[in-house]
């Protein structure tokens, strides 16, 4: 493969995630700029947006704090567009956001045009769910305003990116984030009818976390969701088996005791005795079917429930070793143990870890899933974290962008492709 | 009675002598001194100052520096230059004394401007300098990277000119590529997209 002087150094990729937008040229090398996938909507009548005499409408990237006023204003005017990986067709107010972010970020690497810069190869990543019109949207932001800066712009699913940057040409990639998870077999390419979403990810851990502060006597504190998300990472916790972990635990409850202490404050979170419920919360995001659970559910926890977001529908109670071979076995059968073996776990709702005296008790996110899929009889099963969780989508995207020629246009059927822009 | 040597704790690197009323300076380069480039120039620009305290000021140096000046610089500003070996010393230009009433007052015609000017000079120099040995860096490394291209056996991709981005590259050095497309299988694989081979229908 001839090496591409031009976009060795002019290939430009965005990564639209739940809570962060990851963006830069491949020039930036491991780590993108990061900032929040958010936009504020100023009032422009306010002392602060006058003091900063800010002539934009829609504020993005690190600036947002300082125009941020009361809690009230939040709901209506701090938006963030891909809450749930996906926009709605017609949330004008999400769609300008994210126009508003894609010039952010290719302003912010804006080259000399005497240097020959004849504009970027962008690469932008969306949700494996997104539906077509998500992609339409965006292809049309990128062809209504340039900004001079793009030559050409390609979209592909997160997923897909996920496999590029681990650099594993047939596997099973697990996205899991705030809101969804995601199952994608790929082969060379992604196998889209065989992908299956869930409607479960960080956001019921936190959801779990937080009855289980209420039941603590923490319920003050409980409905804080930034507290709660906290408690979640340091104490949250991944059975090996739920039983005998709750039963080792309520046996000897100081082994598995857990605190936490809010940094900056006097308040400190003790479980004390209902420290075994600190399994709950990671045998939650894997597996919700387990019948403790009913009695949250019981007094008001929201079930997850199957829903249809665009084209697709997401299973509220799958667990995930279902969910993997409900996926796979839509896959050609020759195909399905070259992509068991390579099971690729992606997203922040996959970083659990194993306190140093509870290793027989308490397993990582890749060894939970290897024993799912074993209770469903699914043996010879590799299951790893990708290389680089929080860039890994980046960097696949950035090698998606160099090496496809650019003579592959894009084309709606198949959803791959460069769309040239129009300069 | 001959002139009186001074010693003052300012003037390291010379000798002040004092006869009456009058003072003359000889400020002494050594050889070791004239390999820096700005000796010379740093020790006329400090005589020139002292001719406002000093009735004579000379600058003393090796003999072997005598071949490389042009005496008129000394003239000009009435500086007066001394040339020394292991044998002799010889007064190559005579210093010209100052008038006692531009010394107890200073007039209008002294040489504030000119050593103002000669400061501009030695800034405008120094930029010079500088810009030039940028300009020569930045060609080395364009040539370095022409070379390096031209083993990998790269073919000309003859629709793109081949630019070197002008912002900042925080990570990623010049000529390499980042470390996730080392050994990466899909290098290979997107390379070949739309060459023929049969893609499935994204549905």
């Amino acid at each position: 493969m001839s090496i591409d002087n031009y976009r060795s150094s002019y290939t430009f990729a965005m990564d639209f995630g739940t809570s962060d937008f990851k963006f830069g040229p491949i020039t930036l090398g491991e780590h993108p700029r990061i900032v929040n996938n958010r936009g504020y909507f100023p009032d422009k009548n306010s002392v602060m947006y006058k003091a900063f005499e800010a002539t934009s409408d829609i504020i993005v990237g690190d600036d947002v704090p300082l125009y941020l006023q009361s809690a009230e204003d939040l709901s209506s005017r701090l938006v963030y567009p891909m809450r749930n990986g996906m926009i709605e067709r017609n949330d004008e107010q999400a769609w300008r956001v994210v126009q508003t972010l894609t010039a952010y970020s290719l302003e912010s690497f804006r080259p000399q045009h005497s240097n020959g810069f004849q504009g970027y190869y962008v690469v932008a990543s969306l949700s494996s769910v997104s539906p077509r019109y998500m992609y339409e949207r965006l292809m049309s932001a990128f062809s209504q305003n340039t900004y001079g800066m793009v030559r050409a712009v390609t979209v592909i699913p997160q997923p897909f990116a996920v496999a590029i940057g681990h650099g594993v040409t047939t596997c099973v990639v697990i996205e899991s984030g705030h809101g969804n998870s995601q199952v994608c077999p790929i082969s060379k390419y992604p196998i889209r009818a065989a992908q299956v979403a869930l409607n479960r990810g960080g956001g019921d851990a936190n959801a779990i976390t937080s009855e289980i502060l209420k039941d603590a006597g923490y319920g003050d504190l409980a409905n804080e969701e930034s507290l709660v998300r906290k408690v979640k990472e340091s104490l949250g916790l991944v059975p090996e088996d739920l039983d005998r972990a709750i039963e080792e635990a309520k046996r000897s409850p100081r082994r598995v005791r857990a605190r936490y202490k809010v940094p900056g404050t006097r308040v400190e979170i003790d479980l004390d005795k209902d420290s075994w419920s600190r399994f709950l919360i990671g045998e939650y995001v894997f597996n919700p079917n387990h019948e403790v659970f009913e009695s949250y559910f019981n007094r008001g926890m929201p079930r997850p429930r199957d829903v249809k977001m665009g084209d697709t529908v997401f299973r509220g109670m799958l667990d995930f070793g279902e969910a993997i071979a409900a996926s796979v076995e839509r896959c050609p059968v020759e195909l399905q143990p070259l992509l068991y073996r390579e099971v690729l776990l992606s997203g922040g709702n996959f970083s659990w870890t194993v306190p140093p005296r509870l290793e027989g008790m308490a397993v990582d996110a890749p060894t939970k899933v290897k024993l799912l899929l074993r209770d469903r009889g699914i043996k010879n099963v590799s299951v790893k974290m990708t290389n680089s969780p929080q860039f890994s989508v980046w960097h696949g995207c950035i090698i998606y962008g160099f090496a496809v020629p650019e003579s592959y246009e894009w084309d709606w059927q198949r959803l791959e492709g460069w769309m040239r822009v129009p300069n | 009675m001959g002139a009186q040597c001074t010693t003052d704790p300012e003037e390291n690197d010379g000798i002040s002598f004092q006869l009456g009323a009058e003072k003359a300076h000889v400020l002494i380069l050594k050889p070791e001194d004239l390999a820096e480039r700005n000796a010379i120039l740093d020790a006329i620009l400090n005589l020139s100052a002292l001719k406002y305290t000093h009735q004579l000021v000379y600058l003393a140096a090796p003999r072997i520096f005598g071949a490389g000046i042009d005496a008129i610089v000394f003239r000009s500003r009435g500086i007066g230059l001394l040339l020394y070996d292991e044998r002799r010393i010889d007064e190559a230009v005579s210093a010209q004394p100052l008038e006692s009433k531009q010394l107890a007052r200073p007039s209008e015609q002294d040489d504030r401007p000119v050593v103002a000017e000669l400061a501009t000079l030695k800034t405008m120099y120094f930029e010079m300098e500088r810009t030039i040995n940028q300009l020569r860096n930045d060609l080395t490394a364009l040539h370095n990277r022409q070379h390096l291209h031209q083993d990998t056996l790269i073919p000309p991709s003859a629709q793109m000119i081949t630019t070197v981005p002008s912002f900042h590259v925080d990570h990623t050095p010049e000529g390499q590529l980042p470390s996730y497309f080392m050994n990466n299988p899909w290098l290979d694989v997107l390379s070949k997209r739309g060459t023929g081979e049969r893609e499935p229908i994204a549905g």
